[in-house]
């Protein structure tokens, strides 16, 4: 009979989130296409998108590149809407598993995260890759604030997709409410025109977004003739910790009553 | 042994909070095959469940040195999508089992899979399903093994197979159940805990405890 290993807490932790890691893969592989759409599917659209807007602009956005200007919208646009989406249905999607004593939330959780950001860094090189064999001018000013806004990013959507799957255990309409609210966030988040290109007065109105800020942010990092006018640094470090903060809280109170429902 | 204590679990509803059971503090003796009877609606389940770690108290704790297995019912964590094979890894990753190679082929071995071992679990009958949860649990050494109703399904040949390995666990590891088959409680365990009313009470002799139950 098979043997069963006394195990440290940490190595628990990581059989458990490795186990449903796999599971992810292979799940997300079950039809023809395998893997390869969830890399596939987000790189085609990103280029259309942006190649066409690019072409239609004649090049130049504000001192960016248009297809760049696009380009790195999207890329984060998508991983928010994505890792949020994906949380926020995570308890649902994982609830058989919870029968083993091992398996927690915060695990499938985290798996679930890891495999995004996973599929996310295989995007971005396939873009870097098919960029660079059509002879596109890569320039990245500010690689390191490139990187911390991506992980930022990673982990405020990853907080609001914890409130949100926490949210929807006790209340199944949530999910609904959180499809109405995701809808638009594609379009405000700025990823087809930039801050500049509104006027102030309404700045207000869009600057409470993240996702803007880390956007622009992103777009000044790359090319700093671009300008950050509007958005701040500061605001998008307060709320991704502010976020993570809200959504571990959430987590400890409620995790062990949302996973009994 | 396996400890409860100050255990309170209640389901929220629009008539108040049910209680399930309330403060209550209980051990369950070492060495001994333990059935867990009560009426329907008392909370065996739950209590299960509550044992196992697939489910939460709302004040309380367990507290066991004990390696307890998952509550073995129908086709607990099997994922459709999954093979065979990739779900008994998944199932022997989590659970800690140290050579899972060995641990593959004790399952085929047991559940009698054969070729359809490799195919995925969607293509599985509900017997196959439950022989594959069945045998990944059996073929793991616990502690103490949680058998809720596990041992109905499946083909004739399959439940003499369960019943033989069941047995032959009983001497080196203990065996809690939950049945509404008496002939089944008695062929494994020895001793009971009647679950009436939200109170746990231990009977060392289970003919006494299936009196006892049958006058409730």
């Amino acid at each position: 009979m098979a043997k069963v290993l006394r195990r440290s807490l940490s190595k628990i932790w990581l059989d458990v989130i490795y186990a449903i890691f796999l599971r992810e893969v292979k799940s997300n592989s079950s039809d023809k296409f395998g893997i390869a759409w969830s890399v596939i599917s987000p790189v085609a659209f990103i280029f259309m998108l942006s190649y066409l807007r690019g072409r239609m602009d004649g090049g130049d956005t504000h001192g960016v590149p248009t297809f760049f200007f696009m380009v790195y919208g999207m890329i984060l646009v998508q991983f928010f809407l994505g890792l949020v989406g994906s949380v926020s249905t995570a308890l649902k999607k994982h609830k058989p598993l919870y029968a083993f004593r091992q398996v927690q939330p915060i695990s499938s959780i985290l798996a679930i995260t890891l495999f995004e950001c996973l599929v996310k860094v295989f995007v971005i090189l396939l873009i870097g890759i098919i960029c660079f064999i059509l002879q596109f001018d890569i320039h990245i000013n500010d690689p390191l604030s490139l990187l911390f806004n991506l992980f930022k990013v990673a982990v405020f959507s990853m907080s609001i997709g914890v409130v949100f799957a926490l949210a929807t255990c006790y209340v199944p309409e949530v999910d609904k409410i959180k499809l109405l609210l995701l809808r638009p966030m594609f379009f405000i988040s700025g990823v087809f025109f930039g801050l500049q290109d509104i006027p102030q007065e309404y700045w207000p109105y869009l600057t409470w977004n993240p996702v803007l800020h880390a956007i622009e942010l992103t777009r000044y990092a790359v090319y700093p003739a671009y300008g950050n006018a509007g958005v701040s640094d500061l605001y998008l470090n307060v709320f991704t910790l502010a976020s993570l903060g809200v959504a571990l809280v959430c987590y400890h109170i409620s995790w062990k009553q949302a996973i009994s429902r | 042994m396996i400890l409860l204590e100050n255990l309170t679990k209640y389901y929220p509803s629009s008539a108040g909070k049910q209680f399930v059971f309330e403060n209550i503090n209980f051990t369950f003796p070492q060495g001994k095959n333990i059935a867990i009877l009560g009426s329907n609606g008392a909370g065996k389940s739950t209590l299960f469940r509550i044992i196992a770690g697939s489910e939460y108290p709302n004040k309380g704790q367990v507290r066991t040195e004990l390696s307890v297995s998952w509550p073995v019912a129908l086709a607990t964590g099997v994922h459709p999508l999954m093979t065979g094979r990739e779900n008994t890894r998944f199932i022997g990753r989590v659970n800690g089992v140290a050579n899972l190679d060995d641990f593959e082929k004790k399952v085929i071995e047991f559940s009698e899979l054969g070729t359809k071992f490799d195919l995925p679990v969607r293509t599985y009958s509900s017997g196959m399903r439950s022989r594959l949860s069945f045998a990944c649990c059996i073929s793991i050494d616990f502690d103490v093994y949680l058998i809720d109703e596990a041992t109905s399904v499946g083909d004739l040949q399959f439940r003499q197979k369960a019943k033989t390995a069941l047995l032959n666990k009983k001497n080196i590891a203990n065996i809690i159940m939950v049945s509404h088959d008496l002939s089944e409680l008695e062929l494994f365990c020895d001793s009971a805990v009647i679950l009436h009313e939200g109170k746990l009470e231990f009977y060392d002799n289970l003919e006494h405890a299936i009196d006892i139950y049958k006058g409730l």
